[in-house]
């Protein structure tokens, strides 16, 4: 059952009858006479007048939710054209979600919400700051696109780089294939996403190691979980999945051990909880990786066949080759250094003389670091009794069962129930590349990767740049200072930079100063850490923001243009998959709740039109979306429902009208697909490419850094933090982050993390039910009795936060369930901007009280590495 | 005769608060007034912690209290049907709060106002379906008591169509707090069917029902984590 808009089926604005042009509201007889294109407005008198045309009775709608990132499928109910309840598409539930969280249950009053931005804004009040008031003053969309066209064709002729495009929610509406096309036909290199404050480092620590990223415990056939901070069960990518598959693994008697400060939900649902001092994980790692080795808990085969552990490591850290480029591995049969090819039988450990040179296996190499990272010395440093980092890792390696298989689908596969999963917990951190490497190399040693019960790892091997050196290009072309000499592996952009850069883009080197900013969908001045410089940047720029409602992001804005929500969108929609299956899905509208007649689909079509870049723009959207048979046709005008279609058909082979009914299309994968495919194709034997428990690349990457700094002369890059940083195994360096050196007078570690009630975007604080569902409409810090009685406060007294960075007030919640010497403090919460009532504003902003410290690998910004002063208020 | 119960899995419910959205979302939510809470506790001390998250609608019990209360002041605006649900007609009701006085549960709750959903904000096309278009349960009326009524709009039609062996097994004839558990904590359905899987959690799942001391034989039972030092 469908929801049918009479008008809709009307694609060419020629069958538009006047009669149905002219029904609209007010808004949309105003912009028909300035000139709006007419298929535009087409979709929005057809939803306007919804109710008139015959939307009576009761109707089932099956869409995609875009609150977070895990795009659950969704059923939703409507009465007589009222948007009434969502519940999970029951037909979805063998593919990915089996339910669906509260924010997607509340989601029709994301849509209707009456602080929702309905018309275009102009600032009258030229000062920019986040307490500033922006002074609006409505505009009619023809104004709001003649201001901006004007100012992107003078940027066009000028300089296109001085455009810079950000998003982040708005990646996962339309997807990030649209902006990236219409970016590169206007000419700037400069879009960017949000990644670097999500995990951007767990993906580059992967990208490093197998030459992709992504990936999934196969926790089906897990005996044991050891979680660094994942919070599955309250936030996270791929949440959805793995809250029930983890659940019924539980059930089934896989062990969950839950390695984190705060004692999450997940954690709650642990078996065990190793209450660990944050930014400490690596080394807690690595002594297990020493116990491990020690104990001959490993899997040679694995370590010799699949990677680059046997690899010979010369005395300066790089891979020795031969004169075609080959690493060389000691062949046991020959005695001597060689290529891994047929007939050669690699040594695991040891030390040799290669050509007069001293030089050790890879493996030797990683054995010989540990020497002094004993669970003894890793209690000191992280807090956990080293007998508990012993017996863990000693369950851990007997829990692999190394050497052994399964058959499955008469697939004889490998078996190690024994994996390590983490999201943030890991990678937001200074050296979030490193602490997350240092997981993968545990799971190397006992061969877990791709195994049944292992760590299923996603398109293994999809890029082979990844195993190669940075260009560490400079001077940099991008503002967020992407993979250059700066960030020389920070392959998802570096989405907190672009402020930085712009307070001083000569210190960077960066050649030109951006004059103007497009942000669509993001709140990414509120999201980052040490926020407030943020803001500083962005007051440099003329700023559009495109949004539902009014951000403190949004308060940076010259002009701030209406979004029409995920309910009242076509979008080709992201999707997730899950070890045996994938789908592929759309959103479609449902209403237009304030008869908003453009989305940023529109937006960006009339933009690229009046500056005349629309050829290129869809010539573009071919390249970036990769589609084989269905096309985009440079000569055709486009709405966003007849992109929908091209994408839809094009993967599906489907007609649109199926996926209007359905919503979604999934498929199961087979045996195959889901063990075979990864490291045993890509890295397995002689002659193959090898999975890196050695990152030689970074040492190749910081040899450019230290030649390009000597030879261009610059200033403010530290040669000697860069090496430790790039070090091509972790070291116990990394759980000394930044935020920690010289901060004797802050004695408390403040950590952060995500509750279930909000997301980044923003619009989540204003929604009635998701406030409604108790202590959701604030945050807390959460503090151990021990510490709240040192400074003498009790459970919902004021306490005050503060660090280098900045200063942080609210309510404390006394709690057993985190340690004494750190205090945790939720984010998405303690909004400050006009355009929100009071209500909206509840509980404690803390972004701008964390120290940024980037780990410089990635660009992955720091969360969790701040320490602080807690008294009482 | 079919006899409908829910058993709630405390040791798979992660906390979400998905079912509150949903019973909030489906039935209406009069601000300050829910039918269904989340109760949170922490047992143990640092660093031997454990955490609980239990939900609570109504009992529907077999012997409620806020009925026997209701009848014995002659207002009877409490009635249990054939199939063991719980409801209040509010207009009968008389706002007296006997019934939340005598609920162990602390169920009933009173709506001295009737609040918009955007404090200082006109009403949202949800808030504006009118009275008569809505199930007599959705029609709320200030100063009357209200509850969760097993999503009774939902199970009727059921009844009405002859499918009541559907109920708790097709997503129409689920109560909506059950359905959209994303990690199948919660079941819904006949305990008097052997198939069902509130029969199996119930005898073979080792649930109980909560202050059974009070004589009132819930409709809802709970499979316990256990522990509450």
């Amino acid at each position: 059952m469908i929801s049918h808009h009479p008008g809709e089926e009307e694609q060419s604005a020629m069958s538009l009858t006047r009669r149905t042009f002219l029904k609209g509201t007010g808004t949309l007889a105003g912009a028909a006479c300035v000139g709006v294109p007419l298929p535009v407005l087409a979709e929005a008198a057809a939803s306007a007048s919804a109710k008139a045309a015959g939307d009576k009775g009761v109707k089932y709608v099956n869409t995609t939710c875009v609150h977070c990132v895990n795009f659950c499928g969704q059923r939703i109910k409507m009465e007589d054209g009222v948007i009434r309840v969502v519940y999970p598409n029951p037909d979805i539930a063998e593919y990915y979600n089996h339910g669906i969280c509260p924010k997607g249950g509340a989601g029709p009053f994301n849509t209707y919400n009456p602080y929702r931005i309905k018309a275009p804004l102009k600032r009258t009040n030229p000062k920019k700051g986040p307490h500033e008031d922006p002074g609006w003053k409505e505009i009619s969309w023809e104004e709001a696109f003649t201001e901006i066209a004007d100012k992107l064709k003078k940027i066009k002729a000028d300089n296109p780089s001085k455009l810079v495009w950000h998003h982040g929610h708005g990646k996962y509406l339309m997807g990030d294939q649209f902006p990236k096309a219409w970016c590169a036909a206007f000419g700037t290199p400069n879009v960017v996403h949000r990644t670097t404050t999500c995990e951007a480092a767990r993906h580059v620590a992967d990208e490093l190691t197998w030459g992709y990223h992504a990936f999934l415990p196969d926790v089906e056939h897990s005996n044991l979980l050891i979680n660094f901070g994942a919070n599955y069960f309250e936030a996270e990518q791929w949440a959805r999945w793995l809250d029930h598959a983890v659940t019924d693994a539980r059930a089934r008697g896989m062990k969950v051990v839950s390695v984190e400060p705060r004692l999450s939900n997940a954690g709650a649902k642990a078996d065990q909880w190793v209450p660990i001092r944050p930014g400490t994980d690596v080394v807690m790692l690595l002594a297990m990786a020493r116990v491990l080795m020690h104990d001959g808990l490993i899997d040679e085969e694995f370590l010799t066949n699949y990677t680059n552990a046997p690899h010979l490591v010369a005395k300066d850290g790089a891979v020795l080759t031969d004169d075609k480029g080959e690493p060389l591995v000691w062949d046991a049969v020959s005695n001597s250094a060689k290529p891994f090819t047929e007939g050669v039988t690699p040594t695991l450990a040891g030390s040799f003389t290669v050509n007069g040179k001293p030089a050790a296996t890879a493996y030797q190499v990683l054995h010989d670091s540990l020497t002094d990272v004993t669970p003894e010395y890793a209690e000191k440093v992280t807090g956990v009794p080293a007998e508990t980092i012993q017996s863990l890792a000693r369950e851990f390696g007997k829990q692999a069962m190394i050497g052994s298989t399964v058959v499955i689908d008469g697939r004889k596969i490998r078996y190690r129930p024994a994996v390590i999963h983490s999201f943030r917990g890991l990678a937001a951190k200074e050296y979030g590349v490193q602490n997350w490497r240092a997981a993968l190399i545990v799971m190397m040693l006992v061969g877990a990767p791709d195994a049944v019960g292992g760590l299923g790892l996603h398109d293994v091997y999809k890029n082979p740049d990844n195993f190669k050196p940075s260009k560490c290009e400079y001077p940099p072309k991008r503002a967020d200072l992407q993979k250059s000499v700066y960030f020389p592996h920070s392959h998802h952009n570096v989405c907190q930079q672009v402020a930085l850069t712009l307070l001083d883009p000569k210190a960077y080197g960066l050649p030109y100063e951006p004059e103007m900013q497009i942000f669509y969908a993001t709140n990414r001045a509120f999201s980052t850490a040490d926020a407030l410089k943020q803001f500083a940047g962005y007051a440099k720029t003329y700023n559009v923001v495109i949004d539902l409602v009014l951000t403190e992001t949004a308060g940076m804005a010259d002009i701030v243009l209406p979004d029409l929500s995920y309910l009242e969108c076509w979008h080709f929609a992201p999707t997730r998959w899950t070890p045996n299956s994938k789908h592929t899905a759309i959103r479609q509208p449902l209403v237009n709740a304030y008869n908003i007649p453009y989305d940023t689909w529109a937006v960006m079509w009339e933009l690229a039109k009046r500056v005349g870049f629309q050829k290129e723009y869809v010539e573009g959207m071919n390249k970036e979306w990769k589609n084989k048979k269905v096309m985009f046709d440079p000569t055709k005008d486009y709405t966003a429902k007849e992109a929908v279609a091209v994408l839809w058909e094009d993967a599906t082979e489907k007609p649109l009208d199926y996926a209007i009914e359905h919503g979604f299309k999934g498929k199961h994968v087979d045996t195959d697909h889901r063990y075979l495919e990864g490291v045993e194709k890509q890295f397995k034997g002689p002659g193959k490419p090898k999975m890196k428990l050695y990152a030689d690349q970074l040492v190749g990457s910081y040899e450019t850094i230290a030649k390009t700094v000597k030879e261009k002369k610059i200033k403010n890059l530290d040669l000697a933090y860069y090496k430790t940083a790039l070090s091509p195994i972790p070291i116990k360096e990394h759980a000394e982050p930044t935020a920690r050196k010289g901060v004797k007078d802050y004695p408390i570690y403040l950590m952060t993390y995500k509750r279930m009630y909000r997301n980044q975007a923003g619009n989540t604080a204003l929604n009635p039910i998701l406030n409604a569902l108790g202590d959701t409409d604030e945050n807390f810090v959460l503090i151990n009795p021990v510490l709240a009685k040192q400074i003498g406060v009790g459970d919902g007294e004021e306490v005050r936060i503060e660090t280098r960075a900045g200063k942080a007030q609210g309510k404390a919640r006394i709690t057993e369930g985190i340690r004494p010497d750190v205090v945790a403090v939720s984010y998405s919460y303690g909004h400050i901007s006009p355009g929100f009532p009071d209500y909206a504003k509840k509980g404690i902003w803390i972004n701008q009280a964390l120290e940024l410290h980037p780990d410089v690998i990635s660009g992955m910004n720091s969360f969790n590495d701040t320490k602080c002063t807690v008294v009482k208020a | 005769m079919a006899k409908f119960v829910r058993v709630i899995d405390t040791e798979r419910c992660m906390g979400c608060r998905s079912c509150l959205s949903a019973c909030y979302m489906e039935n209406h939510l009069t601000p300050d007034s829910p039918w269904n809470v989340m109760m949170e506790w922490e047992t143990g001390s640092y660093p031997n912690v454990g955490r609980s998250f239990v939900t609570m609608n109504c009992m529907h019990c077999e012997h409620p209290p806020c009925k026997l209360a209701c009848d014995a002041i002659g207002v009877k605006a409490i009635s249990k049907n054939e199939f063991g649900v719980v409801l209040i007609d509010y207009d009968k009701c008389i706002g007296c709060q006997y019934c939340q006085a005598v609920c162990p549960y602390g169920v009933p709750q009173y709506n001295a106002k009737l609040k918009n959903l955007y404090p200082g904000q006109d009403k949202t096309p949800p808030e504006l379906i009118a009275a008569e278009a809505r199930h007599p349960t959705h029609r709320k009326k200030v100063k009357t008591v209200e509850k969760c009524t097993f999503c009774w709009h939902k199970l009727e039609k059921a009844v009405a169509k002859g499918e009541t062996n559907l109920i708790g097994k097709v997503p129409e004839y689920t109560p909506s707090c059950d359905l959209v558990c994303p990690v199948g904590a919660r079941v819904f359905g006949d305990i008097e069917d052997p198939t069902s899987k509130v029969a199996q959690w119930v005898g073979t799942g080792k649930a109980t029902q909560l202050k059974k001391e009070f004589g009132t034989r819930p409709q809802v039972f709970y499979k316990l984590t256990g522990g509450d030092y």
